[in-house]
Formats: C-alpha cells, structure tokens, sequence
C-alpha cells in the first residue's frame, strides 16, 4: 500500500455513465491482486470530501519476471492500470471530466482479493452491472496462469464467466473474457435472466469454485447457489467508505454469524461467501 | 528564528501540536505504510470500553457537503484485547500517546482507567503506550453514555474528579458541541480536575434518503465532522479557551495550516486532524509543516504565543 500521483492515460465512456479510467504511476506500490483496488481523490477541494474506491479491472506492471532489474534510476517502469467505474454522484462526475495528463492523488493496492482456483477445480465467475469490473481482471489473470503453468498442468480448466446486464443498450464497449456468457434481464442479448439463472442450468459437475461480484441482491443468491451445490465461493462486496485502509470502522458489513462486522476494506472486500450475513440490510 | 514546536498538556510535552484524532487512526498501526505516525506530536486512540463493542449497523457513514455522518458506535476490541495487543504497539511509538476511554456508565470509564494504570504502570511520560487519557463524554452514537454525560455539567465534573482521584497522568475531557452553552461544560471539566479539554466532538446530524423515504444511516443520526462544522469548532474553541484557564484542544474539520490557525488564534494550544486524514493521509504532518512555516514569517516563538495575535 502505498500513496502516489497517478497520471490519467485515458477516461473514456464504455456504457451509459460507465467510464474506463486507465491510470499509469511509477512502479512502487505494490501488484495489485484481482479483488484489490484504489482510492482516489477526484478533487483538492472540499466538496465533494472523501476519496472514492475503485476496483482494479487491470494492471500491467514491469517485466521483472523477464529477470530485467524492476527499476532503474534514468527510466522507472510504469505501471499501468484500468478501472472500470459508473457515475453515481459528484465524485464519479468530476473524475469522469478529467483529462488525460491529469494527475490523480491514489492510495493502494488495498484490501483482499479473489484469491484463484486449485487446479483440479473449475472456476465459475459471475458479475452483475458495474461488478464486472474486478472480474475482467480476475478471469485475465486466471487465463494468465493458466498459460504459465501449461507446461505442469495437462489440460487447463477454462473459466466458466457469465456477465449480467439490464439490456443490450447497456452493454460496454470493452473487451469481455473470451467465451464469456452475456446475461440481460429482458433478453435484448444473449441468455434472458441473471448470471445466477445461467450457472446454475450451466454449471460444472465436479470440482467449481465459484467468484461473484454485482449488486447485494445477486451476491446474496451466489452464496445460497455455492451453499446449495457445496462450491467454495469469494464474493465481493461494496459498501461507503471512509479511510480504505482500515481505521474508520465505517465500511461495516455484517458478519453471517455471531454477532459484529467485517471491515469491507481491510477484512474485504473479497469474501468468503460463509463469512457475510448478505441478506442484512446494506 | 525557528520558533519552537513542543507544547505542554498537563505537564506531558508533545513534540509538536498536531496530533491526530480518536477515532480516525485505529490505533496507529493502520497508517504506518503511508505516513511517518511518530512525526505527529500525539496519536489518540480509538475508544477504549470495557466490553468488546461490534459497533453500529450498517450503513456507519455517508458523505455530507464538506463533511460526512458517521454512526460507528465505538467499535472497539475492549480493553482486554486492547491491553493485550494494542498497548505493545503503542509502546514502541515515539509520539504522545493520548488513550480515548469511553463508557455507558461512570464505572466503566474508572474501570477502563484502572486496567490501563495497572499495565501501563506508573505515570512517566513516554514508553508506558498510555501517556495521558482523553474522556470521551461526547459520543452521538451510544444509547448509554456519550451525550448524556457530556451535556450534563454536574455529570461531567463528577466523573472527572472521579478519574482524577485514580490517575496522575493528564487528563482531557473531550466536549461535546451539542450543548446550550459549551463553557459550562469546560468549567465542570476544569472543576473536577482535568488537565485540559478538547473541543469539538461531532455534532448531531441526519441525512434521508427521499427516494427510500428513509435515514440513510442504520441508526438514523450520526456525527457529524469535516470542513463543514469548522467554524462551530473554532468558536467553540474560541468561547471555552476564554473561560477555563486549562488548556483547550481544537479540532473539526482542520484540513490544512490555516485552520490549525483558526483554532490557535481562537486560543487552541493543540489540535488535532481527523476526517482529514480520511481524505489525505499526510494531512497532519502538512498541517504541521504549515503552521511551522506561518510562525516563522510571522516571528512566533512559541505555539502558546499564537492565540495572543487575535485582534477581537
């Protein structure tokens, strides 16, 4: 975790008051894992006052893995990353307006994250409306691993990625993981129903851990579908944050069982789908 | 000239006025990737209660114009864990370390107080993890305790003259704004022997939701703080540092060294940052460095010296 000044690439409109925000900074604060994300600060003014959480939906950072040195002094490597994000209110609104070439005070990597699937077990990623975000850069780095450990691994269990939106007017302009199910709840594109419908008429008999990310409502079926079929599942969740990292207590959920709460920045905001009462009111 | 940054609190020298406020910082270690923590002159903790507390139900917290509500509930571990895993870290910390202790009944708080003089032993300032106590009588978001000790002058002196009889480490009664009249408070807490106060805990507010015809909060009402309530702050600050002779503590909505300024000029002989620190993490150590820079162009010697430049 680290604070820096990121330099806006690119904020461009991918869907109805839905932005792709690509950010690039010196190398130094960390690789992110899917699930973890940013906050930034869309302004130096006061109103509007708290910085904003915004998920990875990728990242590209140096090719030390090539045993070139990570840093040099004359010429830092960039990281480069992609947040996908959906105006709701003034903060949203005036980051959209930034420009490339402006600069964004950031604070991250923060939180936890997906985690990936044991190699006997397939994964089932599913993402309702501007979830989708943390799940691009999931199933990229699921695709990722599954090209390296080819060598060991004698068939690669491909992702099963079904994508839920309202209707085909609403679906972005990005690139979706390849074989990715599109979901509309009035059938205008691809399957009719909710990603929860599609996986599970369509879910894998063996092994399946399962990944979610979207709206409560949905988050909460996910849990009852994983609880049902015995999966695994991680879940992330949203909810107002003040600090990010922790300290406030402000980003309370609800624990499933017992009395208390989880932080969703800091226990969060990935989760075992067990460990959240996801029916509790947001 | 390079003015001189410590200040004195009950005979506890901070390095420096700025200090950050309860319930912004955890206990200390959650900003330790970000900022230099032992650069600020003291830390306050999150709230200390005897019992584990999970806090308030969600949502705690929505933004409001320059500022936000928030309806934690003083989660905390209770002292206890507080004692077992916190007051280690809070040893090893170069700053002040300033314990908030709060409770639903006079008891709990002594209780509190207790538990830490006996860990912490006795009161030397530095490296004991406690090195002064701020009491909390001024917590919107308790049923029991909080504001109603806090609005309540006879309560208030009780309780502090109470504390007062079990510790010699510097005690500050943290006021609430809710009050007809925040002196009365400051005199009770002054009356009952406490080495300063601290000005101001948030103010009641409410934010509802008119789509859902509803609070936006869990619990209806929350606290509020940031930018927003600076000036209750400073005039807050302002009337109680012209009634008691202790020294007063500002805080609410300081962001930058201006506003540590207003509350110094009003008569403040510390502050403390809070919800700026959500927004900028280096907040503190800029405001610090911000009001160095001021007293320099402006030839102060000493931080006490500030608040006689106030033409009024």
């Amino acid at each position: 975790m680290k604070q820096f000044d990121a330099e806006i690439l690119e904020n461009r409109p991918i869907a109805e008051s839905w932005r792709e925000l690509l950010l690039s900074w010196d190398e130094g604060a960390g690789e992110p894992e899917p699930g973890q994300f940013l906050t930034l600060r869309a302004s130096s003014f006061s109103d509007p006052l708290l910085r904003r959480p915004f998920a990875f939906s990728g990242y590209t950072g140096a090719p030390s893995r090539n045993g070139l040195p990570a840093k040099s002094a004359s010429a830092p490597w960039r990281a480069t990353a992609s947040l996908v994000y959906q105006i709701r209110g003034g903060a949203t609104r005036l980051l959209s307006e930034l420009a490339p070439g402006s600069r964004v005070d950031a604070i991250g990597p923060l939180g936890r994250g997906f985690g990936f699937p044991d190699a006997d077990e397939t994964p089932v990623i599913a993402g309702g409306g501007i979830g989708l975000g943390p799940l691009l850069f999931l199933a990229a780095a699921i695709a990722e691993r599954a090209m390296a450990e080819r060598a060991a691994v004698e068939a690669r269990i491909a992702p099963l990625v079904a994508l839920g939106f309202r209707s085909a007017s609403l679906l972005p302009s990005i690139a979706l993981p390849e074989g990715a199910v599109v979901c509309t709840d009035d059938g205008s594109a691809g399957f009719r129903g909710t990603p929860v419908d599609w996986i599970s008429h369509n879910a894998p008999s063996g092994k399946t851990r399962l990944y979610g990310c979207g709206p409560l409502p949905m988050l909460a079926a996910l849990a009852e579908l994983a609880a049902e079929r015995g999966w695994p599942a991680r879940l992330s969740a949203e909810q107002w944050m003040a600090c990010g990292v922790g300290a406030c207590m402000g980003c309370a959920l609800a624990r499933a069982e017992g009395a208390g709460y989880l932080r969703a920045c800091a226990d969060g905001p990935v989760f075992d789908s067990t460990a959240i009462d996801w029916r509790a009111r947001p | 000239m390079k003015p001189s940054l410590s200040v004195s609190i009950g005979g506890l020298v901070m390095s420096n006025p700025v200090g950050l406020a309860s319930g912004t910082f955890g206990y200390g270690s959650e900003y330790d990737q970000l900022i230099d923590v032992d650069s600020v002159g003291a830390l306050y903790t999150k709230a200390v209660t005897i019992e584990p507390r999970p806090g308030n139900p969600a949502p705690r917290i929505v933004e409001t114009p320059s500022g936000m509500l928030n309806s934690i509930g003083l989660a905390n571990p209770g002292i206890e864990s507080f004692l077992a895993e916190k007051l280690p870290e809070l040893r090893l910390r170069r700053c002040a370390v300033v314990v908030n202790v709060a409770g639903s009944t006079e008891e709990e708080y002594l209780e509190v107080v207790r538990r830490i003089e006996s860990a912490a032993g006795p009161g030397i300032p530095g490296g004991s993890g406690a090195d002064a106590y701020e009491i909390n009588v001024s917590c919107p978001n308790v049923r029991h305790g909080g504001l109603s000790f806090g609005t309540d002058p006879e309560q208030v002196e009780r309780l502090t003259r109470a504390l007062r009889d079990i510790t010699t480490r510097p005690l500050i009664v943290k006021l609430t704004p809710n009050v007809a009249d925040i002196a009365e408070i400051a005199k009770a807490a002054e009356a009952g022997g406490a080495d300063a106060v601290s000005c101001i805990n948030t103010l009641v507010g409410m934010v509802i939701d008119v789509g859902k015809k509803r609070p936006v909060l869990a619990m209806g009402k929350g606290g509020l703080s940031g930018p927003a309530v600076r000036p209750v702050g400073v005039a807050c600050c302002y009337r109680a540092a012209r009634t008691v002779r202790i020294p007063v503590i500002g805080l609410g909505g300081i962001m930058g060294a201006d506003d540590a300024l207003q509350y110094f000029l009003a008569g403040a002989r510390a502050v403390q940052v809070g919800t700026g620190t959500f927004v900028d993490p280096r907040c503190a150590l800029r405001v610090l460095e911000g009001v160095e820079a001021w007293m320099s162009a402006n030839s102060v010697a000493r931080v006490e010296d500030i608040a006689a430049l106030l033409e009024d």
